[in-house]
């Protein structure tokens, strides 16, 4: 039986804390090292918060549903929402290294995890991302 | 996160401890351009920061940008791991000044 984590909460940033609490240990125990894990828990942390910010425009009254998933390959992280459709063209739309604030996150996020997609769905706006665990051969 | 502020000749010396998340980043903000109002330097010690996201990045390339606006100094120093990682992951460290000592940040120019 593989491993699954599920979060509903509302989209208020207080419970940012609650979601980091739970993915770190998970990464460690999946096998990552410190680095990796804290790359996974920001990772995790900006997809959430960007559902915060630009799904539900610092509202908590959202909704977001968050699943972390153990696969044979590592870790899949879906994220679910009923806020305004994601923007593509201010996904990773800022360039790296400018003075300039804002956009960072998905940059992270893309940085971060070996793949990454955001769906529109009937129900809802899909994100999910997934974190391959490299096994010393 | 707690954040504490102190004198240092003309300068502010800036402690922030704990999590920078787009919760706490509004307080973060509010706080040093505030502090930066008040001293002719403000020096933020990062080193005991566990974690900071893309809107903490942020908040210090605002108020960096206000620095830089109002003729005044901004530096960083004592950068945790965490904020080492962020800073990497976001390609940053070559716009701020980052200095490894608090008299090192202080005595930059």
């Amino acid at each position: 039986m593989s491993f699954c984590l599920k979060f509903v909460m509302p989209s208020d940033p207080r419970y940012l804390c609650v979601v980091r609490g739970a993915i770190g240990p998970l990464a460690a125990m999946m096998g990552w090292d410190e680095s990796d894990c804290r790359a996974i828990t920001l990772a995790v942390g900006e997809a959430v918060a960007n559902i915060i910010r630009h799904a539900y425009h610092d509202s908590a009254g959202g909704s977001i549903e968050l699943e972390c998933r153990e696969n044979a390959d590592g870790l899949e992280f879906i994220l679910l929402d009923k806020g305004d459709a994601v923007d593509r063209t201010k996904i990773c739309a800022r360039a790296l290294g400018c003075d300039q604030p804002g956009g960072l996150g998905t940059h992270i996020i893309k940085d971060v995890m070996d793949t990454v997609s955001y769906e529109a769905t009937a129900g809802g706006n899909r994100f999910i991302a997934t974190k391959r665990l490299r096994k010393a051969i | 996160m707690r954040i504490s502020i102190r004198d240092a000749g003309d300068a502010k010396v800036v402690e922030v401890d704990g999590d920078v998340d787009l919760g706490s980043s509004p307080d973060l903000r509010r706080t040093l351009f505030d502090a930066l109002l008040h001293a002719s330097k403000l020096a933020v010690n990062l080193a005991a920061i566990r974690y900071i996201d893309s809107s903490g990045i942020a908040t210090l390339i605002e108020v960096l940008k206000d620095s830089q606006r109002r003729n005044k100094k901004f530096v960083l120093f004592g950068l945790s791991p965490a904020v080492q990682q962020v800073f990497h992951l976001t390609h940053v460290v070559r716009i701020f000044q980052i200095f490894q000592t608090e008299d090192e940040a202080l005595g930059s120019v």
